[in-house]
Parts: structure tokens; sequence; C-alpha cells
């Protein structure tokens, strides 16, 4: 690894372990996360728990449930990466010292993270309380992972986009559904798969292009975003 | 006490000129073709009175803000650097520049040392000068404290060019003494400064001086 390449990592790591160690000390993330998944949670599991549906109903409507929340759990959290800059002036000094796609990079592995994290917890609380069988939870664990990179990813960029705007919460509604909506189609129909044991297709390999253009896109986008 | 060397990188030369820079917000015309030029060991004065265009100069000095029209030219060891590289290299000192108050003192300047991919050695020595403790939330500083951090912060990767708005506000006679004393070392040492003051600053290397609004 070529010594340039070792700081840009170093860069990366660093944003990475600052946005950590900002959360743990502040929670904002995680707790709002924390709790819009678990209220989510509970409502789904009230109404469409193992009476509320029918099992053929069920493979078809609770994968869509499950992505709806893990989606919405994200964007009540993740946006804040940038906006929380710009409102606390400290996007200045990481203009003025950071390599602009490093601190992309640093951010995503940061809501990459978060994003696994919530999965791991609420993918398993929703398989129990919804009585949701899965019969390949090889691909459910594919389609989570690459799935939350790419919601990860995706919010990192529109998150960027929106951080200097005024209307914050609207635009990353307005900016979200064109980025976000080829994302859910592909995770809602793998998982309806994994729960019906249907094979992966091409559909995983089109997640998986996905989350490439996405990063790609993010990686050229984010320096003219970031910069005037 | 042997004093701590802070902020200097020993043998690069470096240039500043600058020409008509014209810079609009909306319909306000805040910059009207603005000129001036920095050699090395020089300092630049700007002063006007408050909106007349001190910070936003200072603002496309630092590449932070794209001039409308007008060309900036800074050159280190005879190359010209653009606008990424610029924004990089300067030290800027700025009242709208903000650390992050959940993390210490040590932690900003450790997390920005890996950023300007250096070692925070020098931000501590210019602390040390300064009289800031390292372990101390930022969130908790006093204004004349956040301060002296700016002036760590910008002197934290050795630049040759200082950017420096309102740079001895919110000091006591102390930290501005030790403030002043570290801007003339940066001076003798081949250093340059742009400084924005609404007032004339009584200073020994003032080498140029440009008025805005006038």
């Amino acid at each position: 690894m070529s010594r340039d390449t070792s700081s840009w990592a170093s860069e990366a790591a660093a944003v990475f372990v600052k946005e950590w160690r900002c959360e743990f000390r502040t929670r904002y993330a995680l707790n709002t996360l924390a709790l819009f998944a678990f209220t989510t949670l509970v409502v789904v599991s009230f109404s469409l728990g193992p009476m509320g549906v029918a099992r053929a109903q069920g493979t078809a409507v609770l994968p869509v449930l499950l992505w709806i929340i893990l989606l919405f759990s994200v964007a009540a959290g993740l946006p804040r990466a940038f906006v929380q800059e710009e409102e606390t002036h400290t996007a200045t000094a990481l203009r003025l010292a950071a390599t602009p796609s490093a601190l992309f990079c640093g951010k995503l592995l940061y809501g990459l993270t978060l994003v696994l994290a919530l999965e791991v917890f609420v993918t398993p609380a929703y398989l129990i309380m919804t009585s949701l069988e899965v019969t390949s939870p090889w691909l459910l664990a594919g389609v989570l992972a690459a799935g939350g990179y790419g919601l990860a990813a995706g919010s990192t960029l529109v998150a960027a986009i929106i951080a200097q705007a005024r209307s914050k919460g609207a635009l990353f509604s307005v900016l979200s559904f064109p980025v976000l909506l080829p994302l859910l189609v592909l995770t809602v129909e793998l998982t309806r798969g994994a729960a019906a044991g249907d094979a992966a297709g091409v559909s995983l390999p089109v997640l998986l292009l996905y989350d490439a253009s996405v990063t790609v896109a993010g990686l050229m986008l984010f320096p003219v975003v970031w910069n005037p | 006490m042997r004093r701590r060397n802070c902020g200097y990188s020993p043998g690069v030369t470096a240039t500043l000129r600058f020409d008509d820079v014209r810079r609009r917000f909306g319909r306000l015309a805040v910059l009207n073709g603005v000129s001036g030029r920095v050699e090395p060991g020089g300092m630049l004065l700007v002063t006007g009175r408050n909106g007349s265009g001190k910070s936003t100069l200072l603002r496309c000095l630092s590449g932070l803000l794209a001039p409308d029209a007008g060309t900036i030219a800074y050159r280190e060891n005879g190359a010209d650097l653009d606008v990424a590289e610029r924004r990089r290299r300067v030290g800027v000192v700025a009242p709208d520049l903000a650390f992050y108050e959940e993390l210490t003192v040590q932690e900003n300047l450790e997390f920005f040392a890996r950023l300007r991919r250096t070692g925070p050695e020098r931000g501590h020595a210019v602390l040390e000068r300064l009289g800031l403790p390292l372990d101390r939330l930022a969130g908790a500083l006093s204004s004349g404290m956040r301060q002296r951090l700016r002036w760590a912060w910008a002197l934290l990767h050795s630049p040759r060019l200082l950017l420096l708005d309102e740079p001895f506000q919110n000091f006591d006679r102390a930290g501005e003494d030790g403030a002043r004393a570290l801007l003339a070392e940066h001076l003798q040492n081949g250093g340059l400064a742009v400084v924005a003051s609404p007032l004339p600053l009584d200073f020994d290397h003032v080498s140029g001086h440009l008025e805005l609004g006038v």
C-alpha cells in the first residue's frame, strides 16, 4: 500500500472514529434510530403478528414492512451526519483539513456500521414477533448486508447534498426517493425470496451493482457538493 | 524557559497574489475588484468597517468561497497550488471556526492532525504557550479559550500562509501577547499572513495595507 493510500485510509479512519466518539457521547442517532425502530416494530407486530396475517400473505407483506422500518429508522438518524457539521459550524474546519473522498468514506463507514447494528437488533426481533419464517437465511443475511450498505451509501450522499440547504427535511425526502427506490424494490423482492426459499436470480447481482454505482457516484459528486 | 518553536515549514517559500477579486451575494456586491500581494515574511493588513468584505476576502483567499471574478495565485516553492491544495495548506483563524464540543481539546487536535497528516505536537506546543488545558471539553471553553484553540488548530500543520480574521478578539492580555509573538515568529521565519481587522492593528510587521469599503 502506497504512503498516499495509507494516509488517505488513516484520514477516513479518523473521521469514522470521531463520528462514533461523538455519537457515544451524545447518543443522538443511536437514540433516534432505536426509538423509531422499537416503536414501529411493536406496532407492526401487534397488527400483523402471528395471528394478524396468514402465512402466504405474511411472506408477501412482512418483508415490505421490515424494509420500511429500516428505511425510516435510517432516515430519522443518518442525515445528521453532515447537517450537524453545518449547524455547529464544524464544517469549515473539516473543509479546510479533510480530503473530501476520505471524509465521505469515513462518514459512509459510520453510517454503514450504524445501519448494520440496527439490522442486527431489528431483524431477529421482527422475525420472532411476526413469526416470519425464513427458508434461506444466508440469502437474507446477504440482502441485509448489501441492502444496508446501499441504504448507508445513498443516505450519506443525500445527506451531504442537503446539508447546506434551508429545508433539509423536505429535501432529504425528495432526493432520497429516486436514489433509494430501486434499492428498496430489490431488497424487498430478495427478502421475499429468502422467506419463500426462491433463488436470488439476477436481483442480488443487480443490488451489488447498485451499491457500487452509488459508491462511485458519491465519490465523484461529494467533492463538488462539499466544496464551493 | 526555552520557547518551543511553533508553526513553521523551514525551507518552503511562498507568495500570494490576488487580482481584481469580485464577489457578490445576490444583488449585494461585497468585493469590487480587490487586488494585493504578499511576499515571504510579509503581512497584509485588511481593514474596513463591518460588512466591507474583509471576511469574504479571507474566505476567497482560503478557498472556502469561490470568487465571481478575478484570480488568486498561491505559490509554494515556485509551484502554483490549485484551490483544493490551497484550502488544505493555509492556516485559518476566524470567528466562525468551531470545533467538536463533545471532544476534548486534545481529541480535537489529534483528529485534525490525522486529517492534516501530521502529528498533534505543534498544536500542543502552541496551546502550552497560550496556556490552554488539553483535557477540557471544547464545549466547556470560554470565548477566549476557543480563540486559543483556533490558533493551535491553524498552526497544526505548519502553514506558510496564515489567514487571520480578527485574530486577537476575545483574548485577555496574556493571550494576545502570546498570539502576537506566534505571528511575529511566523513572519520572521518567512511565513506570510493576511490579517483582517475592523480597526488598524498596532503591529510592527505590516508590509501592506488594504482598506475595503472606501
